[in-house]
């Protein structure tokens, strides 16, 4: 299991949960103390991550997260950078 | 954009003291409530909450293994709860907190960002306040606090075409049972040395030395006269519905555990 976190400028905890198999990101769980609407979104997100190789740089993956997300999402207090750099974090183990 | 924004004083607001109820109740009467708001089948409305017991509640995105220490809150017979609100997580006692949910029709924050809409749905709550001589402002997104420590957190979930916005204050500490129920990551304890469950908080008791149903009498006089306030009541019906909604869903494991 790994685990990354990152606090955004306003103080919101992102987090980031996951399993590494076979080089590649799987079962993602996003969490921390943000607000998200429609909270389904949340889903969207995991999704965006899963499947990218330990590889993968910070950019691409809040590229990957911004893309997945339905028009008319609000990420407040936390931004698609915000949960690819927890990914990143929890990869590197820092 | 504000065209078709609505005022308070457009909606006939009603106004709920709640009995204290079992804590889970309180987080389906907020579903139950906005939704019939949404639906028009009620009169937007302000509620006071209270409660029958403590409990940790957590944010709609929090993970519980990331917030609480279940061993403990297990061992104690403290409920953790989920929301449908995101934020972070509490620990609440009855008697420590002052805790309301607005049920309010989406065009009442029509055109405002999400964070000009907390400050504007708790500007009557920061008037009642100041009014009190606590030097009460909005730090954004959702914090209430003042020169005195942090007074209080809101959080708004919209749904149903209305926004729930609810906010608890702190009105006593019981500072001790922070640490043994809620986890404090590193990274929570980056920002300023401090984390957001113990910063320093100014509790109402300490900055104005009053009974805490008399500052919630206080605020509901602040809230008549700026927006129209009409005593109303849960009705037998919307009380069925959010028992049911326990049963079915806030009171399960699936919902406590949905991120686990």
């Amino acid at each position: 299991m790994y685990h990354g976190e990152y606090k955004t400028v306003g103080g919101k905890l992102v987090i980031v949960d996951f399993d590494i198999v076979n080089d590649q990101l799987t079962n993602v769980s996003v969490s921390g103390d943000f607000f998200l609407e429609p909270a389904e979104a949340l889903e969207q997100i995991n999704r965006a991550i899963e499947g990218f190789p330990v590889a993968v740089s910070q950019e691409i993956l809040a590229t990957a997260i911004l893309d997945a997300l339905d028009p008319g999402v609000e990420m407040i207090g936390f931004s698609p950078e915000a949960v690819a750099i927890a990914v990143r974090r929890g990869i590197d183990g820092v | 954009m504000t065209a078709d924004r609505t005022n308070w004083r457009d909606h006939d607001w009603q106004l709920i003291r709640g009995e204290p109820v079992p804590v889970v109740l309180n987080h389906a009467l907020d579903e139950v409530l906005v939704r019939r708001v949404g639906h028009g089948e009620r009169s937007p409305t302000l509620r006071f909450w209270d409660r029958q017991g403590p409990e940790i509640v957590l944010g709609r995105f929090q993970s519980v293994r990331n917030e609480v220490q279940v061993e403990n809150t297990t061992a104690d017979g403290i409920e953790v709860n989920r929301r449908i609100t995101g934020g972070g997580a509490m620990f609440v006692e009855p008697q420590n907190a002052v805790t309301y949910s607005i049920y309010a029709p989406a065009d009442l924050v029509k055109g405002l960002g999400f964070a000009d809409s907390y400050a504007f749905l708790d500007e009557w709550v920061i008037e009642g306040l100041r009014s009190l001589g606590i030097d009460a402002w909005y730090e954004p997104i959702n914090d209430i606090t003042s020169s005195g420590g942090k007074i209080g957190g809101a959080a708004q979930a919209r749904r149903h075409g209305a926004v729930l916005h609810h906010v608890t204050m702190a009105y006593d500490m019981a500072p001790e049972s922070l640490p043994k129920y809620l986890r404090i990551g590193q990274e929570k304890l980056s920002d300023k040395g401090i984390t957001s469950a113990n910063r320093r908080v100014g509790p109402l008791r300490l900055q104005t030395q009053m009974e805490r149903l008399d500052i919630i009498e206080h605020l509901i006089g602040t809230f008549r006269e700026r927006h129209g306030l009409t005593p109303g009541q849960i009705t037998e019906d919307e009380m069925q519905e959010a028992e049911e909604l326990v049963r079915t869903q806030f009171g399960t494991e699936e919902w406590r555990f949905l991120l686990p």
